[in-house]
């Protein structure tokens, strides 16, 4: 294992581990992990990708546009249930969190910065202890982008293009290698748990990392607010007539907030068997642009047009994350421009924003 | 609670798991507000600040956040008044004495009690406003010496929605409380006032520099208050104010009661005017 | 909530359809027998004989036509204290809606050749749009967890309320290739959810069988759509098959 110290842009004063993994080696790292590990991966759905188990290596798809959602429901399944209690008793007791050691295996860095966001989130006192539960219990190996996904992508506007963090292990293409950079002990003990697939890394490789990430600041952007002024631009920008375009183009079909890797909102449901003996609490994925999100059961609906839900929307990725949690709560991933069944895309709104 | 380090809590589990409570008195109010008296299992006390809220939930049917409208100095016991609005208020509104349901809380931030001491207080309430700041009025009538002028501005629909009547007759013939009511429709065997609660602010008199205006009522309501309220040159930091939003979870986690930065369930419910001021769909 | 509670009696009727919402109720099996526990079905055409004329909650099946459906429907209501309006024909008027786009002569010559004069018919309604409903299933055919959310809000005194946003909800939560992507027509985006994407998410696309939203943003639809080279004719026929007593100008 090769230690360094670097002063470059991209590795600078950081001591990192690297090893080389061959590519033909992928498959077998991956049925090793298979053998102590529930693995998941971007896997093919029809002309998309969607995150799922993966039965065999050959599934994985390390080239991917972002999957239909994102990692998000690996750590806050679309539904989760809270609670369980016997009707006639009033008394609940907390559903446990299944203890499952996950293996992420092929995130793109944008997916990575989501799970940091939901970290932000969920930290904040009182701590969401099933989120902490499960995260505890994931490993990532990322997939570094060699290239933008599409112009949808805003990843080096948000600067979440590179790997800066919140992996375990990170994959960069190499030509004949990935290399391999070590981000934790659990990345390290996973390394050295299946070392016969890895070899030491070398200048050479790591050179080219540099080199790779120098291109990669030309990727064109399609966001062209400097990052510097996103949260000026939406703070000031709420009577711009850009968003009289969003609220006219609106439909509220909640897309661009359930593909969102940072959009944590959740309602809560009950659920009664039909016998009407045993039931269970859950709390399931909401969204701030469906109608009834700011009603309260007087009838009141603090957000009540599609305006002020989208206004909303934006606040929450690039001003209110950013007094809250001081980071941006926008991974640049572009889903949902892809998904807004309208077309309404991030980038061109918050561009319209600073036209006259 | 407060010693508990982050891994305890997090073995607790649950932020989600109500305690039981028991209803030991139910009555009726009005047309649609009942009162409802608590007591928590083991006649734990719930130890809330004037101010804040408890979820109400009910297994099977789902959770509903009611402020708590009695002060903390009554023990062993808490009550709400609860509006038949939604799915769980109705249900709770057909259950009896002796019935059980669940209870999370206390959540949010109240009132500041120890910077309103030795303060001048103004209390608005309109409507169901009323019961959030009767945790507070009764907290300060109890302890009436840590307080200076307390002034009570009542306002309601039409008399007939006028919610703790007996309680108002009291305050009303207190020495040390100056108390006003207005309906905004009168009606035959009504001999009050009739007008809007705004129009009960000019005659107040204040001095703007130990006064504190503490202020709950219906969104409308706020707006009109607020421009009196500056009329009279009260500090934006000496207004308090109590919102109404769909607290889901109570813990600063599912998103609905968001305002700008601020969730309601955590920060607030209780916001001062200066920290409001300008923020989109505050109010 | 005792045990002693006397038993909530239900009984089903059927105006115009095809009593297929009633047969899924069969469907239940094993689950049926446990939510027979707390209800007494009193009523029900596809699997009794006997009847009852005194029941608590009134379950609708079909859309009203004829005048004495009209009669019919609304004693019901005044007998039942809980009224559900039941699949598709009952909550929206169903496909026998489409008749709202033809005269009445017209369209018993095409479904009733050679009869026409022995069959009787009218302005067909949703049940909604002749009594007041309190709950609704959708859906054709109904969704069985559905009915079983009603039945339990029933019986817990807290009605279950039909969602008022898009079918894309569930089915980008399940994770679905939004059928437009692969160059399909879709009615999922104007169509109230609650039936978990049931078609989208089984290789089918929705057909609107639970409605048009209430809170639509219609222009927007009608982009969306146009962008997609949908035609207003091709509209009209996706928005009657299930919607035509729905529609503005037939309500």
């Amino acid at each position: 294992m090769n230690i360094k110290s670097r002063d470059s842009k991209y590795l600078k004063g950081a001591c990192m581990k690297y090893n080389l993994l061959e590519k033909t080696k992928v498959s077998e790292l991956v049925n090793a992990l298979k053998k102590k590990y529930r693995v998941v991966g971007p896997k093919e759905k029809e002309n998309l990708f969607v995150y799922g188990d993966i039965e065999d290596a050959g599934e994985i798809r390390l080239e991917h546009k972002p999957p239909i959602l994102s990692l998000k429901k690996y750590y806050l399944p679309q539904e989760e249930q809270l609670l369980a209690f016997k009707f006639k008793e009033v008394k609940a007791v907390p559903v446990e969190v299944k203890k499952e050691n996950l293996v992420i295996f092929g995130a793109h860095t944008c997916d990575i910065t989501g799970i940091i966001c939901l970290d932000h989130a969920s930290s904040i006192e009182p701590r969401d202890s099933n989120f902490h539960k499960r995260k505890k219990n994931v490993l990532i190996i990322g997939i570094e982008c060699l290239r933008p996904c599409d112009e949808h992508a805003t990843c080096v506007t948000m600067d979440t293009h590179n790997p800066k963090g919140g992996f375990d292990l990170m994959l960069t293409d190499a030509g004949n290698n990935y290399i391999v950079q070590v981000n934790s002990t659990e990345g390290e003990n996973l390394i050295n748990e299946y070392k016969f697939l890895f070899k030491e890394s070398d200048a050479k490789s790591e050179d080219g990392l540099i080199k790779m990430r120098q291109e990669k600041e030309k990727w064109p952007r399609s966001l062209k607010v400097k990052t510097d002024d996103l949260k000026k631009t939406v703070d000031s920008g709420l009577k711009h007539k850009e968003w009289e375009s969003v609220k006219a183009r609106c439909v509220s079909c909640g897309n661009c907030t359930n593909v969102c890797p940072t959009c944590y909102c959740f309602d809560i449901k009950d659920d009664v068997d039909l016998n009407l003996n045993n039931g269970t609490r859950s709390r399931v994925w909401d969204s701030c642009q469906l109608k009834e999100f700011a009603e309260v059961a007087g009838g009141e609906n603090f957000r009540k047009d599609r305006k002020s839900r989208q206004q909303h929307r934006l606040l929450r990725k690039f001003s209110f994350s950013v007094e809250k949690y001081n980071r941006f709560f926008c991974t640049g991933c572009g889903r949902c421009t892809r998904a807004c069944m309208a077309k309404i895309s991030l980038y061109e709104t918050m561009n319209n924003l600073v036209k006259e | 609670m407060a010693n508990d380090t982050v891994m305890e809590k997090e073995k607790k589990a649950s932020l989600y798991e109500p305690v039981a409570g028991k209803i030991v008195s139910v009555r009726q109010m009005t047309e649609t507000e009942k009162w409802f008296k608590i007591e928590l299992e083991g006649k734990k006390e719930l130890h809330h600040c004037p101010g804040q809220f408890v979820e109400v939930s009910l297994l099977g049917i789902g959770e509903a956040p009611i402020s708590i409208s009695s002060s903390p100095t009554q023990r062993g016991y808490f009550e709400l008044c609860v509006r038949k609005a939604g799915k769980i208020t109705t249900v709770l509104h057909g259950m009896n004495e002796g019935a059980e349901i669940g209870i999370r809380g206390p959540f949010g931030h109240g009132f500041p009690v120890d910077e309103l001491k030795g303060k001048d207080l103004l209390f608005i309430a309109g409507g169901l406003g009323i019961a959030p700041l009767r945790s507070l009025i009764n907290f300060v009538i109890d302890k009436r010496k840590d307080f200076g002028k307390v002034t009570i501005l009542l306002g309601c629909k039409e008399p007939s929605q006028l919610l703790y009547k007996d309680e108002i007759e009291k305050w009303s013939k207190l020495t040390d409380v100056a108390f006003r009511c207005t309906v905004d429709r009168g009606a035959p065997d009504w001999k009050g006032n009739v007008g809007l609660i705004t129009e009960l602010i000019p005659g107040v008199d204040i001095d703007v520099k130990q006064t504190y205006s503490i202020v709950c009522g219906p969104p409308i309501m706020y707006k009109f208050v607020l421009v009196k309220l500056m009329e009279k040159n009260i500090p934006e930091n000496q207004i308090l104010l109590s919102l109404e939003r769909r607290m889901k979870c109570g813990v600063g986690k599912c998103g609905h009661c968001q305002i700008n930065k601020h969730y309601c369930c955590q920060d607030g419910p209780v916001f001062s005017y200066d920290k409001l001021k300008g923020l989109e769909g505050a109010l | 909530m005792s045990e002693t509670k006397k038993k909530v009696r239900v009984a089903f009727f059927d105006f115009a359809d095809c009593e297929g919402c009633q047969l899924q109720l069969t469907y239940l099996n094993t689950a049926l027998l446990d939510i027979l526990n707390s209800i007494e079905i009193v009523n029900f055409r596809e699997v009794m004989h006997e009847r009852s004329e005194e029941y608590d909650v009134a379950v609708i099946e079909g859309s009203i036509t004829r005048p004495h459906d009209e009669e019919r429907l609304k004693d019901i209501r005044a007998k039942a204290k809980i009224l559900v309006a039941y699949g598709a024909c009952a909550c929206t008027g169903g496909v026998n809606g489409i008749m709202r786009n033809h005269t009445v002569k017209a369209a018993l010559e095409t479904v009733y050749p050679g009869r026409k004069d022995k069959m009787e018919t009218g302005l067909i309604r949703a049940v909604d749009q002749v009594v007041k409903v309190d709950a609704y299933v959708h859906g054709c055919p109904i969704n069985l967890n559905e009915f079983a959310a009603v039945l339990k809000g029933l019986l817990l005194g807290a009605l279950y309320k039909v969602p008022d946003y898009a079918v894309c909800v569930e089915c980008k939560l399940k994770e679905n290739v939004c059928l437009y992507e692969k160059g399909q027509i879709c009615m999922g985006p104007v169509t109230r959810a609650g039936c978990g994407a049931w078609c989208t998410s089984n290789g089918n696309t929705c057909y609107s069988c639970r409605g048009l939203l209430e809170d639509m943003n219609k222009q927007g639809q009608l982009d969306i759509l146009e962008k997609h080279g949908v035609t207003v004719e091709m509209l009209k026929d996706k928005f009657s098959l299930y919607n035509g007593c729905k529609l503005e100008g037939n309500k």
